[in-house]
């Protein structure tokens, strides 16, 4: 058994690490307090985005637009897919790394001409060791306090990627909170858009019936408002995926940090009990030293 | 006089939900106005400045940025991605925020760069303006 001064000096340093877990602790849940607040805050405007382009769609069946199409004639082995992976700037949130890193793996599966760009430092690093992926190095952004500005720039690129062919598809990989305990990484597929995933599923028999054919004008012209609809569009998808990633994130870390402080403070207990053990034990043997010594003392 | 439902969504809240009786738009090529009973259409939205008239006749001014407005059934509804009140910009970093714009405008840089710059550009000179407004000191 260590000495009771050993004993004290772990507990010292263990105390150390759980105030800094808690501190980490707090942090974090303070943030994910702010970013649900952001995520709450810009809902309306997705759901009511979604469903005016689904309106719109629905209205012009025939539209002819450079971000539906499917480039169905590249061979599955010849497409260029680039993936936005949206990971953590630092580590010790649990699971929540590994979980986009291992999700991102999977895809990379499938056939095709992967390109990767990575949000946040954790997975930059990881897939920059890992070899045979083709990662843009320049695409460079942090994932703390997700802003419109930083989304614009983001989806901007993007979407001029895919316009000049450079990409043909684009997919975003981030984690979604379900709930306070759980969240779940998913996959998004941004562009090209399909017409379909826009049509209510529910009421397959009304489409194309024109019996939502209602007169819909387009100023200045049906071009130009999908122009500035779309990438619009993609800017909020990505936006509302960086704020829910974020929000996750900060779940994982105020989780990991929590059970980091419990066996911390389990473990401080469990020392506290050796201590007092050894502390004990120690004046035992000093008491049964005196009174030998004092025996022999009388014995003379 | 007629009105007709409005709704003003930004992505980081609902800017106005109510009654309105006329409605200007900031378009591409020029303002829009829209009155009750206006033909379905949907308009495409520029980086500039919206107004409408409540029912009480109270003028609102907006400064938005570029998304789209809907008119169906006597319901408009205008999703933009940002949207203030001209009391709310804060001038100072607008005049901020122009300079940078400037600045990377000058420099050399890729078409989309350019872009971006230019949309940077044009935000803040709005916001300056809708500011600059208020204040009547033009």
């Amino acid at each position: 058994m260590a000495n009771a001064k050993e004993i004290k000096e772990r507990m010292a340093s263990i105390e150390e690490t759980r105030k800094i877990t808690n501190a980490m602790y707090l942090i974090s849940s303070s943030k994910m307090k702010q970013a649900k607040k952001k995520l709450a805050d810009t809902e309306p405007f997705f759901y009511a985005m979604q469903a005016e382009i689904a309106r719109i769609l629905r209205h012009v069946p025939d539209m002819h637009s450079q971000f539906f199409d499917g480039r169905e004639s590249i061979p599955a082995e010849e497409r260029k897919i680039g993936y936005i992976v949206v990971t953590a700037d630092k580590g010790l949130a649990g699971a929540y790394n590994h979980n986009v890193i291992k999700a991102t793996e999977e895809l990379l599966k499938k056939p095709g001409k992967h390109k990767l760009f990575v949000l946040g430092e954790a997975g930059r690093q990881y897939f920059a060791k890992r070899e045979g992926i083709e990662m843009d190095t320049q695409f460079r952004y942090t994932v703390q306090n997700p802003t419109l500005h930083r989304s614009r720039v983001i989806s901007s690129e993007m979407v001029e990627q895919f316009r000049n062919g450079d990409l043909d598809e684009i997919h975003i990989i981030y984690t979604r909170m379900i709930n306070a305990m759980t969240a779940e990484t998913e996959e998004q597929k941004l562009l090209p858009m399909k017409k379909t995933t826009f049509l209510p599923e529910d009421m397959p028999a009304l489409v194309g019936t024109g019996l939502y054919q209602e007169d819909m004008v387009f100023w200045p012209s049906t071009h130009s408002v999908m122009a500035n609809i779309v990438p619009n569009y993609i800017n909020g998808i990505v936006y509302g995926c960086l704020v829910e990633a974020y929000c996750s994130e900060h779940n994982a870390r105020m989780q990991a940090m929590q059970n980091a402080t419990d066996s911390a403070t389990d473990m401080l207990n469990e020392l506290n009990i050796t201590y007092n053990r050894v502390r004990q034990a120690d004046i035992t043997q000093e008491l049964t030293e005196i009174i030998g010594g004092a025996n022999a003392q009388k014995r003379k | 006089m007629s009105t007709f439902s409005l709704k003003i969504i930004s992505t980081d809240k609902v800017f106005y939900d109510g009654k309105c009786e006329y409605l200007v738009i900031p378009t591409i090529d020029g303002e829009k106005g829209i009155l009750a009973h206006h033909e379905n259409m949907v308009i495409a939205v520029e980086i500039g400045e919206l107004r409408f008239r409540k029912p009480d006749g109270e003028w609102v001014t907006a400064v938005v940025s570029k998304g789209f407005a809907e008119i169906v059934n006597n319901r408009a509804s205008v999703l933009v991605n940002t949207a203030e009140r001209p009391e709310d910009i804060d001038v100072k970093r607008a005049e901020e925020a122009k300079e940078r714009a400037e600045e990377q405008l000058r420099q050399k840089q890729s078409i989309q760069e350019y872009y971006l710059s230019q949309a940077s550009m044009a935000r803040a000179m709005t916001r300056l303006k809708a500011s600059r407004n208020r204040r009547g000191d033009i």
